[in-house]
This record gives structure tokens, C-alpha cells and sequence, in this order.
């Protein structure tokens, strides 16, 4: 087959690939993928400040539904998840130092160490619940624009950095405008779908006099079609001084 | 009949360095076979006893349904509820071929010394129960380095403590719990520095671990527990997870009353697959939904079911291969025998024995020779295996950590089944090499041999 022949049928093809949505590329000029992991984490609660809020987690597994409540303080890097119901795990806690993540509940001698891709109930992992560090957990790549809802929004690729994160690989959609995270695809390595999530921004936060959208629901559904679903509901977050005592795991079971 | 007996002794002596030779052959591949299946029958008692009793399957097992193979996925919908697990056992203990029945609790979870997790695959037992498991006259007799634990006492032997658990070998290494509770003589458990350059010390001070996992529901979960015993694991991949509670503690761990099976262990193995099919019947008349395996099948464990195919393929292999040397040997000198003994084959047909007789006679030679090999044979293989038992061999078994202690039993049955084999096949060599010659007309016979 010859050049000549050739170049129309390759012209033809990149036209279509152009023309696709999901495939559309990235405009010039859009933003750095760390500045856009940067601010969809704020909306998270990946705060250099400290932030309280609480979190409940309701899983529609099986016909059964299981309901959990936490209460979340989180600053920079650490953050701690107190579970508040039911009665029986009332004061049972997990502390997220850096990325490593531990594990406390009334009478045990010692902290566990545990991971972040341990599932916490449902369809949710413990790393869900607290603030969301995807700037520093993943290397991202934004590889097209996409409507979600109607709003117009980045595709990123993260390739997790360290095996302490949550997911190996998540499809992020960020919103162009808002700088949001709008939506989610958790990957295995392999690149298979796990679980797909989406996000809601109904709270406000207030922060050295700037206030900004803070997410209010997560709803991750399994990729299998199973009908498991597990909604997060975040309620409004408080600008608190958090002790670097209360993340200290030596400090949580004396 | 004696005088004909007789004859074939003194004909086998007349040509003592061929008999002897021939005898040799046959004596040395009978030994050969015996002793292959002494190994053979101690290799599958060894396997069975490991299966069985030391990695708590028992003979028979029974599973909720398709439990198996999904219980470990969705452990909440597989397991045994208690009012199941007392249908079960009784089914099963109304069986008199039944000696014992047990339930038993599989999981999975991570296991902590404050400073790191690893994760671990548990097996809940009850301590009474376990106690008589695996201190049974079976497992004494063919694995006692297997269900002896490397360290410390049996679970049964904590009754008052909380969560008395052992860890396999690799386990309590990547944890450094190198002391046992026993060790700390109930030293207070203090908080680890896990920056600390002493950390090893630190994690050797007691011999409290956590363990963590998900509920049934999807919940965290934690417990304490005490290393009481390390024991070696059950195959190479459970030596670095492996895992042995007390049913209570991991039914707490993982907040439940259900069991994952009920294991059913026999007086007598050969009873395994009929005491499976009744106890089957049984309680799919009662209404209850389960699966029932035995401890042979494949699904259940794998590895004995594997190893014993692949070495009963072997076994025949060398049955065929020693065989064929010994009937071509038998063959060889049978001809030899005949052509040489041409002219007294001719004149006994000719003083009125028919061909039938001529065969029969070098039958009776035949079978008195095999009769003599196979003693020889025998008493030689006898000699072998109790030097080698005597030496008391260590080898590493395929698929189990450490060195085992291998023990050759010969069976009778093992021992008149390869002889019955044996002799039909030198007897049919013979009869193969007597034929054609028997056929021929008695002139032809005496002239061939004159010329």
C-alpha cells in the first residue's frame, strides 16, 4: 500500500478520533494535573488546616443495609476517623499518619496497622471516609475533556506513587470550571473497573476568609453490577485546632 | 502329583547357575516393587494423616452448598448457622463408623505487633476437640513431627486465657514474636516504639499480637490474643500466614456464631466415601442444603489428590518397567531351557505325556522358582526397609516446610498383590516360551535334538 493510498484512510481516522468525546484531547493550555489534584483535594478535605466534619456511611449490600457514623478531624497529612454508631463500635478509631494507617478500639492493648484499601463497610475503603490526598498519593495525567452532567471536565489518569494508597489506578474527572472531582472509576492494576463514584458538593467551607464548595456525598457503586451501592454523606465542615496529639498512635491507646 | 513336583526342583537344580541368575531377577524387581510400595503406602498415610487430621479436614467435610469454593468470598452467606452445625453432627455422630465431628471457622485477616501487620489465614478450632485431633493414634504413628508444635503447648491447655492463638513458623518470625506466652511468664504488655532502634527487643518483650478483619457485616474488627504455641506449617504457603485460634475468638473477630464446616473423622478411612454418600442422603432428607467432600477429592485438597495420582501413574510405570524385565528374563531362560532339554521333552511324549503335561511340568518349575524369588525378594525388601527405617531418613517432602521423618510401612495387602501380579506374569512368560515347542510332533522333537 502506498503513501498516497494511505494518507486519506489515516486522515479519515484521526478526524473520527478527534470527533469522539471520550476521546477528546486535552485543550492547549489546560491546567497542570498536580494544580488540578491540588484543588478537586481541597473540596475533599486535603487541608494544610485543621477541619472537623462528620461522616455517615450508609451500604445497600445483599438487601441488607448497614449504617456507620464518624467523626473525621483531619490536618495536612494526618487525620483521624471516630466511629460514632452504631453503639458497639462507638469509640473505635482510625488514624491515617501520613500513609500509614492505623487501627484502635476500646480494650485493645495495641494499634493495628491496617490498610487503606481495606474495606471499611460496603462498597467504601477506610481511605474514603477522611480527607482525600490524590495530589500526593498519584501521579496524574489529564488525558482528554468530557462532559459530566452537562459540566464540562478534565479526564485524568492517576497512577498511584506508593502501595499505601487506597486504589492502584483511578479515572478522575475534574470539573473545568469548578476544579472539583465530579467522578470516579477505580482501577485495578490491570486496568479492570472495581468500583465507579460519583460526587456532590452541597457543603461550604470557610477558611482564612475564602470560602469554597466541600463535598457532601459520595455514592461508589461495584463496577460487577451486584447493586451494592454505599452513599457517604459528609456533613458540613468546621475549621478547627487540632492537637498534633490526638494523631499521635502512641498517644490514642494509653 | 509329588513325583512331578519333584521332577521340576531337580530340573531347576540341574541348571543352578541359570535358576540362580533368573531367580535374581525376579527376587531383586519383587524386592524393588515392595519396597516402592512401602514408600507408596507410607507416603499416602503420611499424606492422609496431614490432610485429615493435621490440617483439620477430616474425612469427611461438610459445607454449606457450594461453600467450598465461595465461602471464602462471601463467608457471611456460606457458613453454617448453629442450628445446622447441630443437624450436621448429628447426622453424622448417629453414624457408628464416626469417631469424632468438629466444627471449624475459616478466615482471613491481618495480624499486628503494634508496629506492623501481616496477613494471616486462620483456622478456628475447639480447643477440647482439637486437643483429640490431633493427638490421635493415626497422627502419632505417621506425622508426630507435623502435629507436634515447633514451640510451646496446645490451645487446649490455656483455658483461661484470653485468645490463646498459635502462628505458623514464617508468621511468628515476620512478626517477631520470638518468645511464647509461656516464655514472658505473663509479662504486662507495653506500647511499642516503632521508631525504636531495639524495636526486635521490643516486639520479643510479650507475646501479645492483634488481630484484625472484616466482620460478616463489613465492620472492623480487632482482638488481642496470646502466642502460645508456633507450629510448622501445613504446606510452604501457609508458613508465612498460617494461623490457629480458638472458634470463640474468631467468631468474635469476626461477630458471628457460624461455622465455615463440620468435619467428620472415621474409625476407619476405607469407610470415607460410603459414610459421604450416607450422610449426604441424610441430610438432604432433612431438608438442609450442603455439599459433603471427602478428603480425597480433588476440590478439597488438592494436594493430596495431585500427589497421589502423579505417584500411582509412577507406581505403575515401574510395575511395568520391572515387569517386563523380569518376564523377559523368565522368557530368556525358559527357551534356553527348552531347546537344551529338547530330547526329554521328546521322550516323555513319547513314554505317553501329552503337550498339556510337557506345559505343566515347566509350570510347576516355573511357579517353584517364582515361589523361592519372591521369598528371597521379600525377605531382602523386609531387610531394606527396616535399615532404612532404622536410619531414621529426614527427607523434605514436596509442599511441606521443613524435613519430615519418612517411615516405609510394607502392607500385606501392598506385599500379595504385587506377588500375585508377579507370578502370573512369569507364569504366563513361561507358558508363552513352552508353547511352540510343545506343539511339535514327538519325532521332530527327538530329531532336532539329535541333530
Amino acid at each position: 500500500m502506498t503513501a498516497a493510498r494511505t494518507e486519506p484512510i489515516m486522515s479519515a481516522l484521526l478526524v473520527t478520533l478527534l470527533l469522539l468525546p471520550g476521546a477528546a484531547a486535552p485543550a492547549a493550555g489546560a491546567p497542570s494535573p498536580d494544580a488540578l489534584l491540588r484543588d478537586s483535594d481541597r473540596a475533599r478535605g486535603g487541608l494544610e488546616e485543621g477541619v472537623t466534619w462528620d461522616v455517615e456511611v450508609e451500604a445497600r449490600e445483599g438487601g441488607n443495609v448497614t449504617r456507620r457514623a464518624f467523626l473525621v478531624k483531619a490536618r495536612g497529612d494526618d487525620a483521624l476517623a471516630e466511629a460514632l454508631s452504631p453503639p458497639r463500635h462507638k469509640g473505635e478509631v482510625i488514624l491515617f499518619n501520613d500513609r500509614t494507617m492505623w487501627f484502635v478500639k476500646p480494650g485493645l492493648r495495641k494499634p493495628v496497622s491496617i490498610s487503606a484499601r481495606q474495606r471499611l463497610s460496603g462498597e467504601a475503603a477506610n481511605g474514603d471516609i477522611t480527607s482525600t490526598r490524590y495530589a500526593r498519593d498519584y501521579e496524574g495525567t489529564v488525558t482528554g475533556e468530557e462532559d459530566v452532567d452537562g459540566e464540562p471536565a478534565f479526564t485524568l489518569e492517576l497512577k498511584a506513587r506508593a502501595r499505601s494508597a487506597t486504589y492502584d489506578r483511578i479515572r478522575y474527572w475534574i470539573s473545568k470550571r469548578r476544579h472539583l472531582g465530579l467522578k470516579a472509576e477505580f482501577l485495578s492494576v490491570g486496568g479492570d473497573v472495581l468500583k465507579r463514584a460519583t460526587f456532590e458538593y452541597g457543603n461550604r467551607a470557610s477558611l482564612r476568609g475564602t470560602t469554597f464548595e466541600f463535598v457532601s456525598r459520595m455514592t461508589i457503586r461495584d463496577a460487577a453490577a451486584s447493586g451494592n451501592v454505599t452513599v457517604l454523606t459528609f456533613g458540613p465542615p468546621r475549621a478547627e485546632r487540632h492537637s498534633p496529639a490526638i494523631f499521635n498512635v502512641n498517644d490514642l491507646v494509653r | 502329583m509329588k513325583g512331578a513336583w519333584r521332577l521340576a526342583a531337580r530340573d531347576l537344580a540341574r541348571n543352578g547357575r541359570r535358576t540362580a541368575a533368573t531367580g535374581l531377577a525376579v527376587a531383586l524387581g519383587f524386592a524393588a516393587l515392595v519396597v516402592l510400595g512401602a514408600y507408596g503406602t507410607a507416603a499416602e498415610r503420611f499424606l492422609r494423616a496431614n490432610a485429615v487430621y493435621v490440617q483439620r479436614g477430616g474425612h469427611v467435610m461438610v459445607f454449606r452448598e457450594g461453600g467450598l469454593r465461595k465461602a471464602a468470598l462471601d463467608p457471611a452467606r456460606y457458613q453454617l448457622r448453629p442450628s445446622e452445625q447441630r443437624a450436621i453432627r448429628a447426622a453424622l455422630e448417629a453414624d457408628p463408623r464416626v469417631e469424632l465431628t468438629a466444627p471449624f471457622l475459616r478466615g482471613m485477616g491481618l495480624a499486628g505487633n503494634g508496629c506492623q501487620s501481616m496477613p494471616f489465614v486462620a483456622l478456628g478450632v475447639d480447643p477440647a476437640l482439637d486437643r483429640r485431633i490431633i493427638e490421635h493414634p493415626e497422627v502419632l504413628a505417621t506425622v508426630p513431627d507435623l502435629a507436634r508444635p515447633l514451640r510451646g503447648r496446645a490451645l487446649g491447655d490455656y483455658p483461661g486465657s484470653e485468645g490463646p492463638i498459635g502462628l505458623a513458623g514464617g508468621l511468628a518470625r515476620l512478626l517477631g514474636k520470638t518468645r511464647l506466652h509461656d516464655d514472658v511468664g505473663g509479662a504486662p504488655v507495653s506500647p511499642v516504639r516503632c521508631d525504636a532502634p531495639e524495636l526486635a527487643v521490643q516486639l520479643a518483650r510479650d507475646a501479645n499480637v492483634q488481630l484484625a478483619a472484616s466482620t460478616y457485616d463489613g465492620a472492623l474488627s480487632a482482638v488481642d490474643a496470646e502466642v502460645v504455641q508456633v507450629f510448622r506449617g501445613t504446606s510452604r504457603e501457609t508458613e508465612d500466614a498460617l494461623l490457629l485460634a480458638p472458634l470463640d475468638l474468631l467468631q468474635r473477630l469476626y461477630d458471628t456464631d457460624g461455622v465455615t464446616y463440620v468435619a467428620a473423622f472415621l474409625r476407619d478411612a476405607r469407610d470415607t466415601h460410603a459414610v459421604a454418600a450416607d450422610v449426604a442422603r441424610r441430610l438432604q432428607a432433612a431438608g438442609l442444603r450442603v455439599s459433603v467432600h471427602t478428603f480425597d477429592d480433588f476440590a478439597a485438597n488438592p494436594f493430596y489428590a495431585g500427589t497421589m495420582d502423579f505417584f500411582r501413574g509412577m507406581t505403575l510405570f515401574i510395575l511395568v518397567l520391572v515387569l517386563a524385565v523380569a518376564s523377559l528374563a523368565m522368557l530368556n531362560a525358559t527357551t534356553l531351557n527348552v531347546v537344551e532339554r529338547m530330547r526329554e521333552i521328546g521322550t516323555l511324549r513319547a513314554i505317553g505325556y501329552r503337550r498339556r503335561d510337557v506345559r505343566r511340568q515347566f509350570l510347576r518349575e516355573a511357579a517353584i522358582l517364582a515361589a523361592f524369588a519372591l521369598c528371597a525378594g521379600l525377605l531382602l525388601a523386609l531387610a531394606a526397609i527396616a535399615a532404612f527405617n532404622g536410619a531414621h531418613v529426614m527427607i523434605a517432602a514436596p509442599g511441606i516446610p521443613g524435613e519430615v521423618w519418612i517411615f516405609l510401612s510394607p502392607t500385606a495387602g501392598v506385599i500379595v498383590g504385587f506377588a500375585i501380579v508377579f507370578v502370573t506374569a512369569l507364569l504366563a512368560a513361561t507358558a508363552l516360551a513352552v508353547r511352540r515347542f510343545a506343539r511339535r510332533r514327538v519325532a521332530d522333537l527327538l530329531v532336532t535334538a539329535a541333530g
